[in-house]
This record gives C-alpha cells, sequence and structure tokens, in this order.
C-alpha cells in the first residue's frame, strides 16, 4: 500500500517548506519521474519517504509514523525481542558463530569472528516471521489485511514483504512494530532504535545447543532451496537440451 | 481472410525452419528442422494452388492429401517424442512409442488407406472438396477419411496436455511456461477438430481458424522455447541468490 499524494504533500511542507521538488529529488537521490509518477497517480511508496527523510536527517520511523496508515509506529520504540535479533544474523554469520564455540571445535577457538554482516540477510524476511510466528501469526495477518496467506508465503518465499504488511505481522505477533521494517531492508536497525551490537549479544546469548539447533534449521531450509533450484535448472537444461 | 491467415502461417513456419537450418547443419536437434520443415510442406500442401500444382505432378488423384495426412502424422509424431521429452513427461512418451501409441498410429493409418482407396478421388482438390461432392458414398467416406486424420494428432495433443498444463503452472523461466501454454492451446485446438462432423457447414471458417491456430501455436510454441535458449545462452549466467524462486 502506498501513501496518499495528499498527506504526503503536508509532510514535506513540514520537513523541507521551501524546497521544490526538484531539490528534494536531488538531495534524496529519487528520480524525479519517478517522484512525478507517484505524485500524479497519488500514491507515494513508502520508500520514497524513506530516502526523503534521511536526506533531511529525519528519522524515517517517526516520518512514517506521521501518516494514518502507520500511526501504529508512533510512540515509544519497543525493543527488539532476542528471536528477532537472532533472526537477522545471515546464515554465514550463524555457521562462523558455531564454529567459533568452544563446544563445536576446542582446538580451534580464540579466532575473533568478523563482525556480523548488516541486517537484511539473503533469508531475512522469513526468518523474521518464523521467529515471531507462534502459529497462528499468519493466519492473524491474513485476516487483518485481506492478503490472501499463499500471496503472503510467495512474499517470504521471495524474501519481500510489503511494509503495511511487515507492520501487519508485527502488530499480530505482538513484537515492536518496527522489526518488519528492518527486516524488509526498508530502514536500519539504528533507525529502528535497535542498540548497537544487540544481534551480535543475542547471538552470544545462544546456548551451544540452541546455536547449534538453529545453524541446522538455516542449513535445512537452504538446502531445501538450493535442491529445488537445481532440480528447475536440471528440468530447464533437459528442455533445452530436446527442444532447443 | 482464410487467404491472408494460410499464407502468414506458411510464411511463420517456412521462416522458422529456414532459421534453423544453421543449427540443423551444425547438428543440434535436427529432429526439431524436420518438424518445422514437416509442417512447412504440410501447410503448403493444405493451400489450394500449391496442393492442386503438386497433386497433378502426382497424378491428379489426390495423392497429395494421403502424403499430407501422413505428412503431418509425422510432424506429430516427433513433436510429441522432443515435447514429452523435454518437459520429462515419461507416462506421455510412453503412450506415444509405446505399444498404445503404436497400435493407435497403425489403426488409424489403415483406415484412412482404406477410405481413401475406397473413394472416387479423380480430380485434384485440396481438402477432397470436390471429391466429396461427387456422391453421397464420397460425401460420407471424405467425412470418416478426415476424422481418421484428425484422429491421430488428437491423441497426441491430449497426451501432451497434462504435462503442458503442469509445465504452465511450475517454476521454469517465463519463455518456456508461455511456450507450453502456446503448446497446451494447440493441443485443445487440434482436439476440437475432433468435433468438426458436428459442426453446421455455415460455421465452415471458424474450422479453418481452428485449424491454423492449432499449427500457428504449435509452431510459435517450439520456436519460443528455441528463442528462449538461445536468450538463456546470450545473456551470461548471472550468479543467482538462493532466495531468488
Amino acid at each position: 500500500m502506498t501513501l496518499p499524494a495528499k498527506a504526503f504533500q503536508r509532510w514535506l511542507q513540514g520537513i523541507a517548506p521551501d524546497a521544490s521538488t526538484a531539490d528534494v529529488c536531488r538531495i534524496s537521490g529519487i528520480k524525479r519521474t519517478t517522484l512525478a509518477q507517484q505524485l500524479v497517480r497519488g500514491k507515494v511508496s513508502v520508500s520514497t519517504v524513506v530516502s526523503i527523510s534521511r536526506a533531511y536527517n529525519v528519522n524515517p520511523l517517526s516520518a512514517l509514523a506521521t501518516f494514518e496508515a502507520y500511526q501504529d509506529l508512533a510512540g515509544p520504540q519497543v525493543p527488539p525481542t532476542r528471536c528477532e535479533l537472532v533472526s537477522q544474523v545471515s546464515t554465514p554469520d550463524i555457521l562462523r558463530a558455531v564454529l567459533a564455540r568452544p563446544a563445536m571445535e576446542p582446538a580451534g577457538s580464540g579466532t575473533a569472528s568478523p563482525p556480523l554482516s548488516a541486517a537484511p540477510h539473503a533469508t531475512s524476511v522469513k526468518n523474521w516471521v518464523d521467529a515471531i510466528d507462534d502459529g497462528e501469526v499468519r493466519h492473524r495477518v491474513s485476516a487483518a489485511t485481506g492478503v490472501a496467506p499463499q500471496n503472503y508465503s510467495a512474499q517470504l518465499t521471495a524474501n519481500r514483504l510489503s511494509p503495511e504488511l511487515a507492520l501487519a505481522t508485527a502488530l499480530a505477533a505482538g513484537v515492536g512494530p518496527a522489526g518488519g521494517l528492518v527486516a524488509t531492508g526498508l530502514i536500519t536497525e539504528e533507525e529502528a532504535g535497535w542498540p548497537p551490537g544487540a544481534r551480535q549479544a543475542a547471538l552470544d546469548s545462544l546456548s551451544d545447543g540452541d546455536l547449534t539447533a538453529l545453524a541446522g534449521d538455516r542449513l535445512q531450509a537452504l538446502g531445501k532451496v538450493l535442491r529445488r533450484q537445481e532440480q528447475d535448472q536440471a528440468q530447464t537444461e533437459k528442455i533445452w537440451e530436446n527442444l532447443g | 481472410m482464410i487467404e491472408i491467415l494460410q499464407w502468414s502461417t506458411l510464411a511463420t513456419c517456412g521462416l522458422i525452419a529456414a532459421a534453423r537450418v544453421p543449427s540443423a547443419i551444425r547438428g543440434e536437434n535436427r529432429s526439431l528442422f524436420y518438424i518445422f520443415g514437416l509442417m512447412t510442406v504440410a501447410i503448403l500442401l493444405s493451400i489450394e494452388a500449391p496442393y492442386v500444382a503438386i497433386d497433378q505432378a502426382l497424378g491428379g488423384i489426390n495423392l497429395a492429401n494421403l502424403l499430407l495426412r501422413f505428412i503431418i502424422f509425422a510432424a506429430i509424431y516427433f513433436v510429441g517424442i522432443r515435447v514429452t521429452r523435454g518437459f520429462g513427461a515419461d507416462s506421455a512418451y510412453r503412450l506415444i512409442t509405446g505399444k498404445a501409441g503404436m497400435v493407435v498410429l497403425l489403426v488409424i493409418s489403415l483406415a484412412l488407406m482404406v477410405l481413401f482407396f475406397m473413394m472416387d478421388t479423380v480430380g485434384s482438390s485440396a481438402g477432397l472438396a470436390a471429391v466429396s461432392e461427387k456422391s453421397e458414398r464420397n460425401f460420407v467416406l471424405v467425412e470418416y477419411y478426415g476424422a481418421a486424420g484428425r484422429a491421430y494428432p488428437a491423441y497426441i495433443s491430449l497426451v501432451l496436455l497434462p504435462a503442458m498444463v503442469r509445465a504452465v503452472r511450475s517454476r521454469l523461466p517465463l519463455l518456456v511456461r508461455v511456450a507450453a501454454a502456446l503448446l497446451a492451446t494447440g493441443g485443445v485446438a487440434i482436439a476440437l477438430t475432433l468435433l468438426f462432423p458436428a459442426v453446421p457447414p455455415e460455421w465452415g471458417a471458424a474450422e479453418f481458424v481452428i485449424n491454423y491456430t492449432a499449427v500457428l501455436c504449435f509452431v510459435l510454441g517450439l520456436a519460443l522455447i528455441w528463442a528462449a535458449r538461445v536468450r538463456s545462452s546470450r545473456t551470461s549466467p548471472a550468479k543467482r541468490t538462493y532466495t531468488e524462486k
């Protein structure tokens, strides 16, 4: 869902009263045609607002909160849960963390692992939803937004989630409203108010067993995706071979 | 209108066949070149002027029509083999090349020849239209002959249909799925030709449209797969991330 152009103009007046559209585009790095088109259609995308607020040093989260559809983002920031934090650690980082544990490799410990790569990662959206899902979240999101469950799943599989679905998911799961926006890469951890080092701390707080099990789950999911890709690839090759 | 459809189908098919010559010389999937070549000849033989010319050379007893039927059989047989192999439809492949497929082909071919030689076929006429008007007996025989000629392509296309529907709904490249949809449409069109005897004569144009739709769908579908391959080999195999579907 997009933001109404009228509300957008009002908001833009508030943060950059004298700036022309051209100025705004230049400063925020948005293509002029893109913004013009969004304004003509009366639908401004959420990422436009995020880019502009970054350019004008406004927190994107509070900028979004001024729009009616995203007013749930206002108010005191809810700290992320440990599950959410861990879900935003990429699979390679998790595997490195496993190998750094003395329980895994008693001899090889001692090498400090490199800092975690920034969120989002290749499966961050799906991992985030899985982390906060009590088993019923998808149904509740579907009921609240009217988005069909299969469309929702398709977005997750593609590691995508529209901002309003990300917000609806967070609300349905009862976690901080900004978590999904971080997982989808719309805003950074810092902009969402996640303390620096929080992901590393969450990762470190996992017991050897939990961490290893988590790594196992991630690898299994990755294996499934890779195998499916290989099958698709093999099938395509076969078609080329016979009909190309 | 029908003339335009006929000649443009011929042109499309002929161009694709010509375009496949280089790869056929290189030895890549020669049978695909044969399919397009056979289809081109088949379309040529179904147009009045070239048909009459060729049939006169063959003795003027409409042997060209019988030839046309077998050319169609050969083309559709190869299409069936290639498509089932390519799309990994093993059971469909067995239905075409296995005992069932051979029995169907044999029975239909025999029926076709028996019916042909029972007719009084003197006088070249595309689609045997003039032959059919000669007598009541000839009219009935031409109807049966036509039905037999459509039966084998219909059998193959019905065998292919489930695999094509599966391919359309799969995660294969988009162009391949579009091609599968075209092949499925062509298959449905060919199956519809079985209903022609029940079609009132005033809808004759619809028969032409369905016939050529079928041929065009098959030819374009096969050409599209080829195009998809060319495209995929040209765009260097881009590194795919593991979340991409």
